[in-house]
């Protein structure tokens, strides 16, 4: 951008240049060069501040009145001022987390029916409950409700334990269905890095894992050790 | 840009990056600023929507007239390297016409010029030469008299 600046110089136009690496600018010594301390790919500064912008601008505009000289290059004294967080924006995010869960439920109830076609057989039915309703009571939880019990005789805890078996297992057969045959590293890669059923799973894990020591005793047959972080 | 804020090779290479090498540096005086025709020139590898993008290191130039608006200019620099998020925000972080409109309107400078240009500033600035003195022509044409070189 400084070597720019040499040749319009030499055709009669004055120039300044807004440098943002300063070593670029000694190296090259262009007529007149601001140095700005801003991020790169931010040569005016902060978006959306006019009047700091204007500041830059004239800052630099303003080098074209100084005395003749070999090479006048000037440092800009403040920082963007957007580099600063702003702490009340939150990145775009997917659906909440029962409802990306809920949709994943309804998405895999074809491929679970298939999958025990083919088996003729299923794993699920700790909970003695359909998939549509342990789905739902997970989707309580996750929602932050304290759901009753959907089982007779059995507290919440322990049928949310039961739910969240037949949930994995509904989900882990969904996933064979059409006769590949994955490793278990392929579908527990899947289930627990990348499905809306694991991430609900451990979503749950870490809320009961702050609570009382019976939510912690059930949270901890939710998530394989091998699959915690750290 | 504080390079001290980069990774530590990526902040070598950028201050050791070969630049040519001019045994004098030319200077143009002229009246003050507000009575100054400002253009901009940017190295950013900015284009105006429909005309051609910059491939790669492009010697050649892009006009851009003064009438286009925000939503039609685009950045088709090679690096990918430098922060966007600002330029997507408000284009003057790039490309500051509105504040240069703003600042004649209120007499700081003294005009604006009719078309601005761009260069791709990934390019060997040698390469340049022949194209910045045909930008000049056109900007003299255009009775300029200051520009403001921005680069990403």
């Amino acid at each position: 951008m400084s070597a720019l600046g040499h040749y319009l110089e030499e055709e009669g136009i004055a120039s300044v240049a807004i440098a943002l690496i300063r070593a670029q600018a000694e190296n090259t010594r262009p007529p007149r060069a601001l140095c700005v301390p801003f991020e790169l790919g931010r040569p005016i500064g902060p978006p959306s501040d006019a009047a700091f912008q204007k500041r830059v601008i004239l800052a630099a505009l303003g080098l074209v009145e100084a005395v003749k000289q070999a090479s006048l290059i000037v440092d800009f004294p403040d920082d963007d001022p957007r580099e600063a967080l702003d702490l009340a924006w939150s990145p775009p995010s997917g659906p909440a987390p029962a409802e990306a869960f809920e949709a994943e439920m309804r998405m895999l109830a074809p491929l679970y029916a298939q999958s025990c076609t083919e088996r003729a057989r299923s794993t699920v039915g700790l909970s003695g409950l359909p998939p549509a309703e342990f789905g739902a009571y997970i989707a309580a939880w996750l929602r932050g409700e304290n759901p009753a019990s959907p089982i007779d005789g059995m507290s919440p805890l322990l049928a949310l334990r039961f739910a969240i078996d037949d949930l994995k297992a509904y989900a882990l057969e969904a996933a064979i269905a059409g006769g590949a045959r994955p490793s278990s590293k392929q579908l527990g890669d899947w289930l627990w890095n990348q499905s809306a059923c694991g991430a609900a799973i451990r979503a749950l894990r870490e809320r009961l894992m702050a609570g009382d020591e019976r939510q912690q005793a059930v949270a901890a047959f939710f998530v394989p050790a091998v699959r915690l972080p750290g | 840009m504080r390079l001290e804020r980069l990774p530590a090779a990526m902040a070598k290479r950028l201050a050791e990056l070969e630049c040519p090498d001019f045994k004098t540096t030319p200077w143009v005086e002229g009246p003050s600023l507000a009575e100054r025709r400002v253009a901009i020139v940017s190295s950013a590898g900015l284009t105006v929507r429909g005309d051609r993008v910059f491939r790669g290191r492009d010697a050649d130039y892009r006009a851009i007239p003064s009438t286009t608006g925000p939503n039609d200019l685009l950045c088709s620099h090679i690096s990918i390297n430098f922060d966007r998020t600002g330029f997507q925000e408000d284009w003057n972080v790039v490309f500051p016409l509105d504040r240069l409109n703003e600042l004649a309107a209120e007499g700081a400078i003294g005009s604006v010029a009719a078309t601005h240009y761009s260069f791709m500033g990934a390019t060997d600035p040698v390469q340049m030469a022949d194209g910045a003195k045909e930008v000049a022509g056109k900007l003299k044409a255009d009775n300029v008299d200051a520009v403001l070189l921005t680069s990403v």
